[in-house]
């Protein structure tokens, strides 16, 4: 069984992810935390230790980029989905340079989220 | 304005379809950009999502709609929450995600804020860049929206 955290700014987008992953064609995953920004993750994934995580890109206080590098230094052994609504190459090339493993464009639909975790756990 | 260039508004234009194909596998339609009479960057909705362009670029996207969209849109994507917060969440993520689309044609140099979401039709809205606002309206679902740029290049 996975752990998750889900980062992201919008309460609607973290109900959703959560939501998708009970889809029966996720990978088992238990949900450990939500956070809206940045700092709350680094506090859930200091006691909680998830080895999944969704992360958004642009939030408040402490945004995505800077969030994956301190995770990645935290726990070198998660991984990192970043869900963002940035969707140039270059975003994606440096959200991966950070510590991130694998990256979907918002808007998402169920089915492409549940494949980007089989992705992610493979 | 540059932003009123053709080309950016086929971004912008392209992007609200997609969100609304992608989000709620019903098409919207978008119909002809004009140009807003007044310089304040937003149609004022029910409900407004504000974006924020920093970097390159200066100004604003915003997203308006009315409750009865937005509601539509939280059914349809499963949410069972349709508090006055659920409803300012989702104005804010549309605005995100239809400006963080279009940096696949403006690049990183388009920094996009946090979204900011009102409600009501009284609060004013600052102009974040010259000239007028050209503004997108868009029918999903026997609805109207409208999306409002008002950007340009930073000097």
């Amino acid at each position: 069984m996975h752990t998750l955290m889900i980062v992201d700014d919008s309460l609607i987008i973290r109900n959703r992810i959560l939501r998708i992953a009970k889809d029966p064609r996720m990978p088992a995953v238990e949900v450990v935390g939500t956070a809206r920004d940045g700092e709350e993750a680094l506090a859930i994934a200091g006691r909680h230790r998830p080895d999944l995580v969704t992360m958004d890109l642009t939030m408040p206080n402490m945004d995505g980029a800077a969030c994956i590098e301190a995770l990645a230094a935290m726990l070198p052994r998660a991984r990192i989905l970043v869900v963002s609504a940035l969707s140039d190459k270059a975003t994606a090339l440096k959200a991966m340079k950070k510590g991130a493993h694998g990256f979907i464009n918002k808007p998402f639909g169920d089915a492409a989220l549940v494949e980007a975790f089989g992705e992610l756990v493979r | 304005m540059s932003a009123a260039r053709p080309v950016d508004i086929e971004v912008f234009s392209e992007s609200i379809k997609r969100y609304f194909d992608v989000t709620t596998r019903k098409k919207a339609s978008v119909r002809s950009a004009y140009l807003l009479d007044s310089a304040e960057p937003v149609v004022r909705c029910d409900y407004n999502g504000l974006i924020n362009l920093e970097g390159g670029f200066r100004g604003s996207v915003c997203f308006s709609a009315d409750r009865g969209l937005l509601t539509h849109v939280l059914l349809t994507i499963g949410e069972s929450d349709y508090s006055d917060e659920s409803h300012r969440d989702i104005v804010g993520e549309i605005a995100n995600t239809l400006s963080g689309r279009a940096r696949r044609h403006f690049g990183e140099a388009l920094d996009i804020s946090p979204p900011q979401s009102f409600a009501g039709r009284s609060q004013a809205v600052q102009p974040r860049a010259s000239g007028r606002p050209v503004a997108i309206p868009i029918d999903w679902n026997g609805y109207e929206a409208w999306l409002v740029v008002h950007m340009e290049p930073r000097a």
